[in-house]
């Protein structure tokens, strides 16, 4: 019910980005030559059996070569090309004042010359000739081209309608024009149903077969709230946040009671005996009357029918068909005489007059909407629909059979349920190989460690082809930006799941980095990162391998946080535009590699792309090492995994492990850095090796010497005694001392103990600081919570959220840093802290903050408190 | 009896009139004054207090305050009702919408009107009627009663009927476009003033709709009126004309004795009445006055018919049309009459018929009666059943002075506007019968309320069907004197809109009509159902597209055929030569609702309009050469200005 960008969608945001990337480089390339204002056209091209005589038809169909004269009524051009020397069916071509006669705004039908392949896609649009005076006194003529545009690579069939849909349905929304929806209107009327009724003419598409009905004449319910219930009158109610205007908490936006007239229990009803027996007299066979009363600040009418002749707000749609309402097919509705109805300031009965209509089936009534975009300030178009279904006891004989069709996202899924239980699969197993590492670790050694590699290098194989060139699944951060702003402010779950195989490894992305990190994904799952691993690989046993190393210690630990800031500037740029967060997302090779492919790319994304890998070629993993913003969103949560790798006692002064770590995550004291950790196990294998890791040989060596049996090695890394020893409680490693956290009794005193450690930044260390910081503090955090509920209600630009919460986040970080320097280490239900670095700090107040503003929406949302917040006009002051 | 009858007559109530001053003040000096004024044509005096059981002196509706607001229209809102109103001799029908008394519109029918071209295109100089040279054979009219066409005793929003007193034609509108598209005139007859549609057949009872219109002849004349007899006014002759409602052709006419005013008609077909005030057939008022008793004539329609059939009828001059006698002499046999004359007081005006079909009221003019007709006695009469004609007359209560119109609610009350006394008295039928047949407790008088002023006729919302549902009452006045700014001499009058829904009156408002609406009816709206635009295919003589725009000629007539669509006619330019006749025909062929074109050409006296996928047509000859720039005056488009051609005369 509501506009929501389609960003979740990759392929297509892709396309989009790529064509309006394309639209600001080269406007002059998308402006015609001339413009059609009533332009003058040959007489003949009316009537001339060789249509393509006189006007341009390949310009609609590329590749065409030969034309057949006007055929089929109505009238319609067959498009031929040579192909091997014999000549194939390529398309149609098609001139809209053939087929259909809808008037624009002007009174003057658009003649529109339209090209549709022999599949159904619409493969050009070009108008001829226009009257619309719109067009000529104040918006530019580019723009009916640009819209028209929009119809390219549309398979006829789909539903199309001009304004955003609601994301997830089956509805491709157009951009309007802006001051021009009457104009727009017609022109989406006359290209639709022209393609509709050539495909249906020559086969691409079916008429669904409807068989008319009768309709029962029981006596109505008794009210109004009755009919209601029964579904014979329907509801459709947008409330003014919806299209983006100050809340009003006493009038909806537009509240439309609507039901279908014919039917003599409604149309009794509701016009009573007389006038209904006079309307159904006047109506034809293929005619249908529909009510309308509403209430609320905005009109149905509008004003656009009184000049332009056609009501842009309202519209019935079935299936494929729109209707649209011409003045003509308006009455006035004098009096609705059923008890208990709603007070109504505004009415209309409407003439659907069209044999397609089947009333005896679901139809929705369409109110088209003017949504302000608080952000940017532009206008777009936003549609509003409600069912209505003629309830069962109307109709001899009941409602008929109907298969509803499945919803976009679930389409996909039961389409693609092979690959997709395929993609679990691999899923699955990546998982369970990685829970069972300690047994691959210990059958591996420093010298083989094919046990590892070997379903490393198998998942690899799957996740390169399968996932990503096969099934285009590869993740991205536009997807992180896309999660963070529906936490922040709506979820969808059908904008989620219309991407089957991105949906499952974003739940397995979750659940992994949670559980052990984010290498999981990075390092053993993700597509671009296996391409370019292998790629390193496979580049050194070709004989790369001398020129191949890592970058310097120092170097690596400067340049390991530009992917962080990379991620940081993205998020920022998201919540001023999405789009611009989008383009600006190119930065990840992820597109040109698997979506689009290099080979289809300009120049500078090529050259882009390439770089980066040969960069990959030499340095192992340079891109994830440094460039990429997914990696880094992942990072910070994977400060919190809640199994870390296995250490030693020893870990911190031998490092042997150090010199192997191709990620450079192991810092001097023999840290794993959790966030750069890609999992690749290989100081697991040693861990285990009792010829590599040096305190194991060790022991092996005065056992060997002292002609001691060899124990096995115990999960702790060490063999077992001999002897046996008390086994300590606590786990055999800390990475350092471990922080001593005093911790309460009770499940309550516990919450309460972690509430209070999550929400408060300080403890008694702050009354060592100066006083203020203290109070700076105070206010920051009174500001804070200010802030989120004027954002939430609606009243402040994300952006302005986002500041304060950044602000508030780093108060926290230096405060914590200040009182508090450590941060949980493993499971959150446990009381193990490490002590914390800044990164660690940053990384947990960030996401801590993140989860606790999300909840709070929630929780305000939940408990009705934003209406009653958005009507309070005292709290402007603050923005 | 008589006499008492007088004695009860001369028992006006007390003046309610310019009430306030007149009742704390002196009242005789100066209430004599005003009302023997009014009176002394009657013989009548000063008016003694008001006897027993006569009609009483409802006090004056106090100011109380009116929630006026209840009956706006909001903007945005439509009113309930239409109102369609004769405009008197402006020769035009008028439409209001109510309660707002907004109006909305003026149809031309015996005038000209240059919005519309009415008079001006040739289709409309058809319907009006021409002289042998093509010029309009009249252009003036006076229009008194619009009466709209019925079924099942209801309106049906087919036709309206309209009488031209002036030229004695009857007109017929069309009320899905309000146009007219027939106008008749009346052989032999002067002065036709009442106009009636029946409601269904006297003897096919199936046809329960409108077929035939009845018209009263208000003047005497030479019958034929060639020059004969006109210094005789015995031999002048007053005829009823039966029109068909749907063919507009005179059926039948039938001579009466006396004259007729006001026409209604019986919910079965079966009677047609007038009220006649000159039954005395006087040629000066002094005469016409002079009988006590002028009478309510009834026409038995299918005895009238039966004669027609059988050849009993006479046909006047040049005129075809069969006209039996009516006259009293004729018609003395009841069991054969054609005609039933039942005597009221003097100077009747106004006869109407209750919704539930049973009684005719007749009001009394010089009378401060109406007198109550049943409808049934007056059958009773031609069956032979009853002796005198008088006997059928159940009520004749005193309400006020100067009874002129009655509306009926669904209460049965009826609500009489009192010309002298500026008043609206609102009276029980029922009561009235009661208190004739002497229950001296019947309550008759149930209220009055003051109007300003002189009310001519009034009206009650749908009280001239069988739906009459007592909620409107209009009293359109024939004097506004103060009520309203003043504009000259000529001053707008007003018409007042009443709430009859309570027990009391309520004056909702005034607003102004221009001189000088007669009779109206007020229509529930969802019985007027109007086209949108007009259909290309009703005009042949229209082209179908832009491009067919054309000029053709044939020797010195010249057709322009043009097309119209915002914002530019088909044709830029056009030559014609100086002395041709050119025939423009013009087709608006812009399909939007209300977007209609203006067609003018400086100099030739010509503009007209065309309605969305209408045609017209002028004619005239190009007898002045030079360049005329012909333009849209109809407000069409942003490039209205810009719609203009060029029709170049070459001398």
């Amino acid at each position: 019910m509501s506009s929501s960008s389609l960003f979740f969608r990759l392929p297509a945001l892709l396309v989009a980005v790529l064509a309006s990337l394309l639209f600001i480089v080269a406007p002059a390339l998308a402006a015609p030559a001339s413009l059609a204002y009533e332009a003058s056209l040959p007489a003949e091209l009316v009537s001339d059996p060789d249509l393509c005589k006189h006007v341009a038809c390949g310009s609609v169909l590329p590749g065409a070569e030969r034309f057949s004269p006007r055929k089929g009524r109505p009238s319609y051009v067959e498009a031929y090309a040579s192909e091997d020397g014999r000549e194939r069916l390529l398309g149609y071509v098609f001139l809209s004042t053939d087929i259909v006669d809808i008037p624009a705004y002007s009174g003057k039908p658009i003649v529109t010359l339209i090209g549709m392949d022999a599949k159904g896609v619409i493969t050009g649009v070009r108008v001829l000739k226009h009257s619309e005076p719109i067009l000529l006194l104040g918006i530019p003529e580019e723009k009916l081209v640009a819209f028209v545009n929009q119809y390219l690579g549309k398979v006829v069939g789909s539903k199309i309608e001009v304004g955003k849909g609601h994301a997830g349905d089956d509805v491709i929304g157009l951009d309007a024009i802006s001051g021009a929806t009457v104009t727009v209107i017609a022109e989406n009327q006359v290209i639709m149903r022209s393609a509709m009724i050539v495909a249906r003419q020559v086969g691409i598409l079916k008429s669904p077969e409807r068989p008319p009905v009768s309709y029962t004449d029981v006596p109505p319910t008794v009210d109004w709230a009755a009919l209601h219930k029964e579904g014979g009158v329907e509801r459709l109610t947008v409330r003014a946040d919806e299209v983006g205007l100050p809340p009003d908490a006493n009038k909806p936006y537009i509240d439309i009671w609507f039901g279908y007239l014919n039917a003599p229990t409604i149309g009794k009803a509701i016009l009573g005996e007389h006038s209904y027996r006079r309307l159904m007299e006047e109506l034809k066979p293929d005619e249908h009357a529909v009510f309308l009363i509403a209430d609320g600040i905005e009109s149905f009418k509008g004003s656009g029918f009184v000049r332009g002749g056609i009501f842009d707000r309202v519209q019935v749609a079935q299936d494929l068909d729109n209707y649209t309402f011409r003045d003509l097919d308006y009455q006035n509705l004098y009096s609705v005489n059923v008890p208990g109805r709603p007070d109504y300031r505004e009415s209309a009965v409407f003439i659907i007059r069209d044999a397609g209509f089947a009333p005896a089936y679901p139809w929705n009534l369409v109110f088209l909407a003017n949504k302000l975009d608080k952000v940017t300030g532009n206008k777009e178009f936003v549609n509003f629909s409600r069912e209505f279904w003629l309830p069962d006891r109307y109709i001899v004989g009941g409602r008929p059979h109907y298969e509803r069709p499945l919803a976009a996202w679930e389409k996909v899924w039961r389409a693609r349920a092979l690959e997709i239980g395929l993609f679990a699969l691999l899923l699955v197993v990546a998982g369970v190989v990685y829970a069972i590492r300690d047994r691959l670790v210990r059958s591996a050694s420093h010298k083989d460690k094919w046990p590892v590699s070997g379903p490393k290098y198998a998942l690899w194989g799957f996740s390169i082809f399968f996932a990503g060139f096969y099934l285009m699944a590869q993740p991205s951060i536009t997807q992180v930006l896309t999660w963070f702003h529906s936490i922040l402010f709506k979820w969808e779950w059908e904008l989620f799941l219309s991407d089957p195989f991105i949906f499952l490894f974003w739940v397995f992305i979750i659940i992994t980095v949670f559980f052990w990190g984010r290498g999981m994904f990075c390092g053993w799952l993700c597509p671009y990162g296996a391409l370019t691993e292998m790629s390193h690989r496979i580049a050194g046993h070709l004989g790369l391998k001398r020129f191949q190393r890592q970058l310097p210690t120092k170097l690596h630990d400067k340049l390991k946080w530009t992917k962080y800031w990379i991620f940081v500037g993205l998020l920022g740029v998201s919540f001023y535009s999405m789009s611009l967060a989008e383009v600006l997302a190119e930065i990840e090779p992820f597109k040109t590699t698997f979506l689009v492919g290099v080979w289809n790319r300009s120049w500078p994304f090529v050259v882009f792309w390439v770089v980066v890998f040969a960069a990959c070629l030499i340095v192992e993993r340079f891109f994830c090492k440094y460039l990429c913003p997914l990696g880094a969103a992942l990072a910070i949560p994977s400060t919190f995994r809640w199994w870390g790798l296995k250490r030693k006692d020893e870990c911190g002064p031998c490092k042997a492990c150090q010199s192997g770590c191709e990620s450079l995550a192991i810092d001097e004291q023999g840290r794993i850095d959790q966030r750069e950790c890609m999992l690749c196990l290989d100081c697991m294998v040693l861990y285990y090796d009792d010829h590599a890791c040096p305190p194991l040989s060790k022991e092996r060596k005065q056992r060997t010497r002292a002609n001691l049996p060899m124990t096995p090695i115990a999960g702790d890394g060490y063999f077992i005694p001999i002897k046996p020893v008390a086994i300590s409680a606590e786990p055999a490693f800390v990475p350092t001392a471990p922080i001593a956290a005093a911790r309460a009794e009770g499940l309550f005193a516990r919450l309460y103990g972690e509430l209070k450690d999550h929400l408060l930044p300080w403890n008694r260390q702050l009354r060592k600081q100066p006083l203020f910081l203290q109070a700076a503090g105070v206010a920051l955090a009174v500001l804070v919570t200010w802030v989120l509920l004027l954002g939430a209600a609606g009243k402040l630009g994300p952006g302005v959220i986002l500041g304060w919460w950044l602000a508030w986040s780093a108060y926290e970080v230096i405060t914590r840093m200040g009182c508090k320097p450590f941060v949980k280490d493993g499971p959150w239900w446990e009381n193990n802290f490490r002590p914390a670095s800044w990164a660690d700090m940053v990384a947990y107040v960030g996401f801590k903050n993140l989860l606790i503003g999300a909840a709070f929406m929630l929780f305000l949302k939940g408990v009705g408190a934003l209406a009653l917040l958005q009507g309070i006009p005292e709290l402007r002051w603050l923005y | 009896m008589d006499t008492q009858k007088t004695e009860a007559q001369l028992a006006t109530p007390e003046d309610q009139g310019r009430r306030k001053f007149l009742n704390t003040a002196a009242f005789t000096g100066l209430a004599g004054a005003g009302l023997s004024l009014g009176l002394t044509a009657c013989n009548k005096e000063t008016p003694a207090p008001a006897a027993a059981g006569a009609a009483p002196a409802a006090a004056p509706a106090p100011a109380a305050k009116v929630a006026h607001g209840k009956y706006d229209v909001p903007p945005g809102q439509l009113d309930e009702y239409y109102s369609f109103s004769s405009g008197g001799h402006s020769g035009d029908v008028r439409i209001y919408g109510y309660p707002s008394g907004r109006q909305l519109k003026k149809i031309p029918v015996f005038n000209t009107d240059c919005l519309i071209g009415w008079g001006v295109t040739n289709e409309s100089k058809a319907i009006i009627g021409t002289k042998p040279n093509g010029q309009l054979k009249y252009t003036t009219g006076d229009t008194h009663h619009v009466h709209m066409s019925y079924k099942d005793g209801t309106y049906d929003g087919k036709w309206m009927f309209v009488n031209d007193k002036i030229h004695g034609r009857i007109a017929r509108v069309r009320m899905d476009t309000f146009e007219c598209d027939k106008i008749t005139e009346l052989p032999n007859i002067m002065g036709f003033h009442g106009i009636f549609p029946d409601k269904r057949d006297p003897v096919d009872q199936a046809v329960n709709y409108t077929t035939r219109v009845f018209c009263g002849a208000e003047f005497h004349i030479p019958l034929p009126n060639d020059g004969r007899d006109i210094n005789d006014p015995t031999k002048y002759g007053c005829l009823f004309s039966c029109v068909d409602a749907k063919t507009m052709e005179v059926r039948w006419q039938c001579r009466v004795d006396g004259n007729m005013d006001l026409v209604a008609t019986s919910y079965d077909g079966k009677l047609a009445a007038s009220n006649q005030y000159n039954t005395e057939a006087g040629a000066v008022y002094a005469e016409m006055m002079s009988a006590e008793r002028d009478s309510c004539i009834f026409f038995n329609v299918e005895r009238i018919e039966a004669a027609v059939k059988a050849g009993k009828f006479v046909t006047i001059g040049t005129s075809k049309v069969p006209v039996v006698d009516g006259t009293r002499k004729s018609n003395a046999d009841p069991k054969t009459a054609l005609v039933c004359y039942v005597p009221v007081p003097k100077n009747p005006h106004g006869v109407n018929i209750s919704p539930d079909g049973k009684y005719y009221v007749c009001s009394g003019k010089l009378s401060p009666t109406a007198t109550v007709i049943e409808h049934e006695k007056v059958l009773k009469w031609f069956a032979g059943e009853m002796k005198e004609p008088r006997d059928a007359v159940v009520a004749e209560p005193e309400i006020g002075l100067g009874p002129l119109h009655t509306g009926f609610d669904h209460k049965g009350n009826a609500y009489t506007t009192l010309f002298l006394d500026s008043q609206i008295v609102k009276w029980n039928v029922a009561a009235a019968i009661k208190a004739f047949a002497g229950d001296k407790a019947a309550k008759v008088v149930l209220d009055r309320i003051d109007v300003h002023y002189q009310p001519g006729h009034g009206f009650t919302s749908m009280g001239e069907t069988k739906d009459a549902d007592g909620k409107f009452f209009i009293s359109d006045n024939k004097f506004s004197k103060d009520r309203l700014l003043p504009v000259g001499p000529l001053h707008a009058e007003t018409a007042q809109l009443i709430d009859i829904s309570g027990d009391k009156m309520v004056l909702v408002h005034d607003h102004t009509t221009i001189p000088e609406p007669h009779d109206s009816i007020i229509v529930r709206r969802d019985i007027v159902k109007t086209r949108q635009v007009y259909d290309l295919a009703e005009f042949p003589h229209g082209i179908k597209s832009l491009d067919e725009s054309r000029v053709e000629r044939k020797g010195k007539k010249v057709t322009i055929h043009l097309g119209s669509q915002a914002p530019q006619f088909g044709l830029l330019e056009w030559t014609v030569k100086k002395g041709d006749e050119v025939t423009i025909i013009l087709t608006n062929l812009d399909k939007v609702e209300d977007l209609t074109h203006g067609f003018a050409i400086p100099k030739y006296d010509i503009n007209f309009i065309v309605n969305p996928q209408e045609t017209k047509s002028v004619t005239f000859v190009a007898d002045k050469p030079g360049v005329y720039w012909c333009y849209c005056t109809h407000f069409c488009h942003a490039l209205h200005l810009e719609m203009r051609s060029r029709m170049l005369i070459e001398g």
